[in-house]
């Protein structure tokens, strides 16, 4: 008798297991017939007219040294340049409820990216310098605010070079090294 | 024959001279303050027996046998605490005494060998109502070591020839940041960096000359625009050992405060300068070979800084130290950058921002005489602090 219930103990929890084995199995295939759901920002971006993209940009804020993620729309182009002229513009603007590190007056010139070194390269006008206040801190904060936000969002791009009215400057105040490229220091951002 | 006969008196004279020459005690006097102390050394020709008296402001030190005064500190003592050495000679011995500016007393004291040297080490004793001076009073960083452990500068100068003598701190260049038509950061009243950055470096270069009697250069004593690659040309020509780049902060957020000390990061430079280097000469399997060894960074001279990384790291953390505990600041701790005017800098080499001129409350305590007294102080604490870490290291 004993070995009998034994047996049937044992035939249970096999049949358990196999049972369980089928739910995990087919638990892990549902994906793939596309009735899971989608990510968040997946979402957002599918619900965006086809003429629109997302983005993320980062601000800096009285309170914090570090930037936090405010999301953004730009008018979707398949030149590459024209996003990120279009999202670096957005990021210079003037802006109410956001602090942009930039001196006033500030406009991009132009910008093109040089696919061999993965590097874009920003040429702004001379307010850069002419009304840069100065400070270490503040030229950190303008570089990195520049630079982190371009290479979170376009994962191509892996590094910024700057120029002024087209030339090269040695610093943007006196303290930081502005002629070599920029690597993002990300930081610098807040990333939920 | 006749030329012995002639030099026969002279000869005899080198005789029974030299070993009276031999016999005679040529005495020496060096005097100098370190971090947390000052130092009296008694260096003889010869070895003598000596005896010491202590009496407040007072310390004679007694030798058993007549004594010359040869080369020294006798006439200009170069230690903040003593005001005088006179000496004087007894009929069968003499003595040496010291009167100090302030009650001291003896810390420790001990005597080496070749040469023949007996060393004090002093410190100032504070009165009732007085506050030890952060230079007179003990170093907390300083073990108090057994002389043969090596207690300090003069203790192991014999052996310095087997050291490494780049590492030991003689020459410090400052740097007061801007200049001329380069204001710098402005803040409000017409707060200019430029002047900011001067007046505490002139403060930081007279504490330290009295203090550690150290030689200090200058990047500019004046209002003058002076470039960055010359301020770190006069560093590198005049072999300073120390490099201290001093500014005022500024941002866009009017919140931010606080002192901050920056060494040189060449991160992105290196990784820049090395994928280009990689690009250009695929084909040349050699300078691929050779990119990431510090022979060719010192060719490329950007980053002269490289090998110093270390101890630009360690000097920045003593200086943000002090100047937290000046400004009641948390420690933020140090940070990197890549900064134009340390990366050439073949020496340790950091950038201190005392304060923000763009925060309200800042500016209006860098306005203040006392203020600026206090952060060239603090810059000094930090200093000192890394030299005797340094010196503890190399010597």
């Amino acid at each position: 008798m004993n070995r009998k219930v034994i047996y049937s103990l044992v035939a249970v929890a096999f049949l358990f297991f196999v049972t369980s084995l089928i739910v995990f199995l087919g638990s892990q295939r549902e994906p793939e017939t596309g009735t899971q759901a989608a990510p968040v920002e997946a979402q957002a971006e599918q619900a965006l007219p086809p003429d629109r993209i997302s983005v993320k940009a980062f601000y800096f804020s009285e309170r914090s040294p570090v930037m936090q993620p405010v999301a953004l729309e730009l008018a979707n182009s398949a030149v590459r340049a024209d996003l990120y002229r279009q999202f670096v513009d957005l990021l210079i603007q003037e802006q109410d409820n956001h602090l942009a590190p930039v001196p006033p007056g500030l406009r991009l010139r132009t910008l093109y990216y040089v696919e061999t070194r993965k590097m874009l390269v920003l040429d702004f006008n001379d307010k850069l310098i002419t009304q840069f206040p100065g400070g270490t801190t503040a030229e950190l904060e303008f570089i990195y605010f520049i630079v982190d936000n371009i290479c979170f969002n376009f994962d191509e791009v892996k590094m910024v070079k700057f120029l002024v009215a087209g030339n090269e400057y040695s610093t943007l105040g006196g303290h930081i090294d502005f002629e070599n490229p920029f690597y993002p220091d990300f930081r610098y951002l807040r990333v939920d | 024959m006749t030329a012995a006969k002639r030099h026969r008196p002279a000869l005899l004279a080198c005789f029974f001279l030299l070993p009276l020459s031999l016999l005679s005690l040529s005495v020496s006097v060096r005097t100098a303050d370190h971090p947390g102390y000052s130092r009296i050394v008694f260096e003889g020709s010869r070895g003598f027996q000596f005896r010491l008296q202590e009496s407040g402001r007072r310390l004679e030190f007694h030798l058993d046998r007549r004594a010359e005064v040869s080369t020294g500190d006798l006439d200009r003592p170069r230690s903040s605490l003593i005001e005088r050495v006179a000496h004087e000679n007894g009929e069968t011995g003499s003595v040496f005494s010291v009167t100090f500016n302030t009650d001291v007393k003896v810390k420790r004291h001990f005597v080496l060998e070749r040469p023949f040297r007996v060393v004090f080490d002093l410190m100032p004793v504070p009165g009732p109502n007085q506050e030890p001076t952060p230079s007179a009073g003990p170093d907390p960083q300083e073990p108090d070591l057994p002389p043969a452990d090596g207690p300090g500068p003069d203790a192991e100068e014999p052996r310095r020839p087997t050291k490494d003598r780049s590492k030991v701190i003689e020459t410090i260049c400052l740097d007061p940041g801007h200049g001329g038509s380069d204001l710098g950061a402005v803040g409000a009243g017409d707060l200019r960096e430029k002047d900011i950055t001067l007046t505490v470096a002139k403060r930081l270069k007279r504490i330290i000359e009295s203090r550690l009697g150290l030689r200090v250069l200058m990047t500019r004593e004046k209002d003058a625009e002076v470039s960055l690659n010359s301020r770190v040309s006069i560093a590198n020509n005049q072999k300073a050992d120390l490099f201290v780049s001093i500014h005022v902060n500024s941002s866009f957020r009017r919140g931010a405060r606080g002192p901050e000390t920056f060494f040189v990061s060449l991160k992105a430079t290196d990784q820049a300068a090395y994928e280009l280097a990689q690009k250009e000469n695929e084909s040349f399997e050699e300078i691929d070979r050779m990119a990431p060894t510090d022979d060719l960074k010192m060719i490329l001279w950007n980053m002269a800084q490289t090998q110093y990384i270390r101890e630009s790291s360690k000097l920045a953390e003593y200086i943000q130290n002090e100047l937290n505990v000046l400004l009641n600041t948390i420690n933020r701790g140090v940070k990197q950058a890549p900064f134009r005017v340390l990366m050439r800098a073949a020496m340790p080499a950091v950038l201190v921002e005392i304060a923000f001129v763009s925060n309200p409350s800042e500016a209006t305590r860098l306005k203040s005489e006392a203020f600026l007294d206090a952060a060239a102080q603090s810059i000094y604490d930090g200093i000192a602090k890394f030299i005797f870490y340094q010196n503890s290291r190399y010597r």
